[in-house]
């Protein structure tokens, strides 16, 4: 049969997201393969140019609507080092419980979608349902489900609500059980295994030259994690580990994954353990000093980063937001030449993407 | 009695009836018209009408009880799937009795979408298609009687045709030309490499299946299901030919495309693979059929390896089918939504590699058997 | 902390030898080598020699991986700030190099750093600065036909 272009995308059950994917098959071989972004960009950036520090906010939130509060947060952070800000250390602490609490509950939905694209209902269902425990904490926190519009350029918004801390430890524990139920049904599935193993290999130096940051990086060998060897916020004083595994395949980012969300539940119970009294907000001043800002954070699905310019009022002159899936897509082709159609699946789903960061 | 004698009964008795319209007009009316009646009235009597109108009300009985058995299956499949997933199935429509009318509601739902045929489909293949589909599947069934006293497939003097296997799994196997050809016509992209995904994965999975067959044919001495089950009077083939067992069970599933084998249905990736074209009645006709292939395969399982109607004789043996057919859909159900899925070739390298040197194996067992005089 | 006022340390921490290199080096493109804070510097590199000084980080200052290239409107210049970044001595460092308004055109640094490649895509795209030997400079986030670069300071929309 003869090569030919298929076009998966941009209106597909499989991709999470409003993307193309352009691949050349020769028969069930893909032979080359060309990602098309830019159907969900909203011209974030111009935006944020007529906006007030504290209204993008809830414009950071929509940028990534499976992880919003790492991006508040990261915003939050790039204008507290424009602005020379000192974050009292309550607040630093509850903002660290809530964006662990945010990076399992992005970790179950990429899960559930995993499951889903591999065909196995039970995963998608199982992840779901764990999720909504930690969205629900999250709401009690915040007020809402997905976008929190929570942190605060100083601090955050208000304080823990009673009963806030027996139910997140209740949330650690259930969920080390739930791990170890997920680690039967996945590891212990010779299906999966060999759906997974062997397939969509990226080697260390590509990983690394390619700019591809995170779990997907990890899970090629390279331990590295932007809270351990760059740290912010109270992460010097918290204990865990740096998930990576050495085999560079979908089975290693999955695992890579597992193992992040029980560091996170450790994590959790350290800033619970730790948490001081105290103010949970300093209010900002209204207009930023001249000079630029940098916010680097570990994002559940890589390398966050902002880069503020200041000019001396109320609205910011620059905003520049790098998105980690927005590398890591133009890294695909690398991770999709040689495998079957079939595999493009699985791998595109280790990569998990979220198109609100990548199109901006 | 069997199931023919009760029908010819039936239709004599209905035509008795009728005749007395007849032959009451026939002689009202006068000149010709009366003659007319009266010779309809002859016609109607006559034995090879109501042989013929007898076997008719057969295939409708057989036919009946496989479609009710589909709506019984599409309800077990998603209590079950729901009872697995932690959720309830259907739930509303029908709620006192459980949400069975949720298949009465999803049929008149199909029933009013709009049937788009494509514009440059190939028309000839894009209608036939399902239609041939469909045909092969309920003509699978038409030999498999339910017990030595309920089947279509027999003669007047009792005998059930004495090639009953050979025509079901032959007329079960015509299913991949008709995905080809509904996959081909449809002019679509995805629908050709579903298509062509579908129809290796059931011919190559034939083989081992038709092997099976082959052993436990060679343990009963003949191809009639009347004598399979018969053979299986002091113990069930499953537990001899175990290993044949499991083997027809893996196959039977590829064939009739229950998760881990469907990936031409797969629709992370194709969408709906080859049935992407098709909407309203026709795709129902499909989904339809997709849960009449694996009520035949229950029924296959059944009279092959786990005794067809034999069991406590307080239950009369067709229900005893029905109910080992049951339990065979709820096993597969089972493993339908608890494993992911497998690629295509790795599905394909598995049927040949794996399953056809332990088919093969099962075979000489059965051969061994044979020649020591067990069975 | 001026880098050239220092006093001489052979041994310093990781930050100043990275400047002390950059100085050395390129001494007459490199200027204004400062630390931000714990583990970020900053440089100043004029544009004709940014595709040497990145092949220099990348070669054999260990620096192999770029984070953010980012594109600024200024009233006289356009402004491009590279973040690159350091795994095996954690360094993130910040270099900003400056192109005139008339004639924005830079070195691509996409055959150093595949992950340059999409992010000056979308420099191209937004700012409508020029990466010289891109190998694919095309339009990525808008339209492919689209007159305009959104995010200079000149187009209200």
């Amino acid at each position: 049969m003869a090569e030919m272009w298929i076009n998966m995308g941009p209106q597909h059950p499989m991709t999470h997201g409003l993307w193309n994917l352009k691949v050349k098959v020769d028969g069930e071989t893909v032979v080359d393969a060309e990602p098309e972004v830019g159907y969900l960009h909203r011209g974030v950036e111009k935006i944020c140019e007529d906006r007030t520090y504290p209204q993008i906010i809830p414009i950071a939130d929509r940028l990534c609507y499976g992880s919003s509060l790492t991006w508040s947060h990261l915003y939050c952070m790039t204008v507290e080092d424009l602005m020379d800000l000192k974050v009292p250390p309550r607040a630093e602490h509850i903002r660290v419980v809530a964006i662990e609490m945010q990076r399992i509950a992005s970790h179950l939905m990429w899960l559930a979608a995993y499951a889903v694209d591999l065909g196995m209902m039970a995963g998608f269902l199982y992840a779901m349902r764990d999720r909504e425990i930690f969205i629900d904490l999250l709401q009690a926190l915040s007020g809402s489900r997905i976008t929190y519009n929570y942190p605060r350029i100083g601090g955050v918004a208000h304080d823990l609500p009673p009963n806030f801390q027996r139910d997140a430890l209740r949330a650690c524990d259930y969920m080390d059980k739930k791990l170890k139920e997920y680690e039967d049904l996945y590891d212990g599935s010779t299906v999966f295994l060999m759906r997974n193993q062997g397939v969509g290999i990226l080697r260390r130096e590509d990983a690394m030259n390619l700019g591809v940051t995170g779990p997907t990086m990890r899970g090629s060998g390279i331990a590295y994690d932007l809270r351990k060897d760059h740290p912010y916020s109270v992460y010097p004083d918290m204990d865990f580990e740096v998930a990576s595994h050495p085999d560079c395949d979908c089975y290693a980012r999955y695992r890579v994954r597992m193992v992040e969300m029980r560091e996170s539940a450790r994590i959790i119970r350290q800033a619970l353990a730790k948490m001081p009294q105290g103010k949970w907000r300093t209010i900002a001043p209204r207009t930023a000093p001249e000079g630029t800002g940098i916010g680097r954070v570990e994002d559940p699905r890589g390398e966050g980063m902002m880069y503020v310019v200041g000019d001396g009022t109320d609205k910011p002159y620059r905003l520049k937001i790098r998105s980690p899936i927005f590398v890591s897509v133009s890294a695909a082709p690398k991770m999709l030449i040689g495998y079957k159609v079939a595999d493009v699946v699985a791998i595109m789903g280790t990569l998990d993407m979220c198109i609100g960061e990548t199109d901006r | 009695m069997n199931l023919f004698e009760f029908c010819y009964g039936l239709m004599h008795w209905l035509v008795d009836i009728l005749n007395n319209i007849w032959y009451w007009l026939g002689d009202f009316l006068p000149w010709k018209f009366g003659d007319f009646f009266i010779a309809i009235g002859d016609l109607a009597k006559a034995h090879g009408t109501i042989a013929v109108a007898a076997i008719l009300l057969e295939v409708l009985i057989i036919f009946i009880i496989a479609l009710v058995s589909v709506l019984n299956f599409i309800w077990l499949d998603r209590k079950f799937m729901g009872r697995i997933f932690d959720f309830y199935g259907p739930y509303y429509v029908g709620y006192r009795i459980g949400g069975w009318l949720q298949n009465l509601a999803d049929g008149m739902k199909l029933f009013v979408k709009e049937v788009i045929t494509p514009s440059k489909a190939d028309k000839a293949g894009f209608l036939l298609a399902p239609v041939v589909f469909v045909a092969s599947s309920v003509l699978a069934l038409s030999t498999i009687p339910l017990s030595p006293d309920f089947g279509v497939a027999v003669n007047r003097a009792g005998d059930f045709v004495p090639a009953g296997a050979l025509f079901a799994f032959a007329a079960f196997a015509i299913a991949p030309f008709s995905i080809l050809v509904a996959g081909w016509s449809s002019n679509n992209k995805y629908t050709i490499i579903g298509g062509m995904r579908s129809a290796a994965q059931m011919m190559s999975y034939e083989i081992p299946l038709l092997l099976t067959v082959a052993s436990v044919c060679l343990m009963a001495g003949s191809f009639s299901f009347v004598d399979i089950v018969a053979a299986q009077s002091n113990i069930w083939f499953a537990i001899p030919l175990a290993l044949g067992f499991i083997v027809f069970l893996v196959c039977i599933v590829a064939e009739v495309e229950i998760q881990p084998f469907d990936l031409p249905e797969a629709e992370a990736e194709l969408v709906e693979g080859w049935t992407t074209e098709y909407s309203g009645m026709r795709f129902g006709l499909f989904m339809m059929t997709s849960y009449l292939r694996s009520y035949v395969a229950g029924a296959l399982v059944t009279a092959l390896f786990l005794g067809g109607w034999h069991g406590f004789d307080f239950i009369p043996g067709p229900i005893w089918f029905l109910i080992k057919a049951y339990i065979v859909f709820i096993v597969l159900t089972w493993m339908r939504w608890s494993l992911p899925r497998i690629r295509v070739d790795q599905i394909l390298q598995f049927g040949w590699t794996r399953l056809m040197p332990l088919a093969m194996l099962n075979l000489l067992i059965a051969a061994a058997f044979k020649t020591l005089g067990w069975f | 902390m001026d880098i050239e006022k220092a006093p001489s340390m052979i041994d310093g921490n990781p930050e100043e030898k990275v400047l002390r290199s950059l100085a050395e080096g390129f001494p007459r493109t490199i200027s204004g080598g400062e630390k931000l804070k714990s583990g970020v510097i900053r440089a100043h590199v004029e544009r004709t020699d940014l595709y040497a000084v990145c092949q220099t980080l990348r070669d054999s200052l260990g620096f192999e991986h770029i984070s953010m290239i980012s594109a600024v409107d200024y009233p006289d210049r356009f402004e491009l700030v590279y973040h690159i970044t350091s795994y095996q001595s954690r360094l993130l460092l910040e270099l900003v190099t400056g192109t005139p308004k008339d004639d924005p055109g830079v070195d691509s640094v996409s055959s150093v750093w595949g992950g340059a490649n999409w992010q000056e895509r979308e420099a191209y795209d937004l700012m409508g600065v020029v990466f010289r030997n891109h190998p694919k400079l095309e339009r990525i986030l808008l339209p492919m036909d689209t007159m305009f670069h959104p995010l200079r300071k000149d187009f209200k929309g």
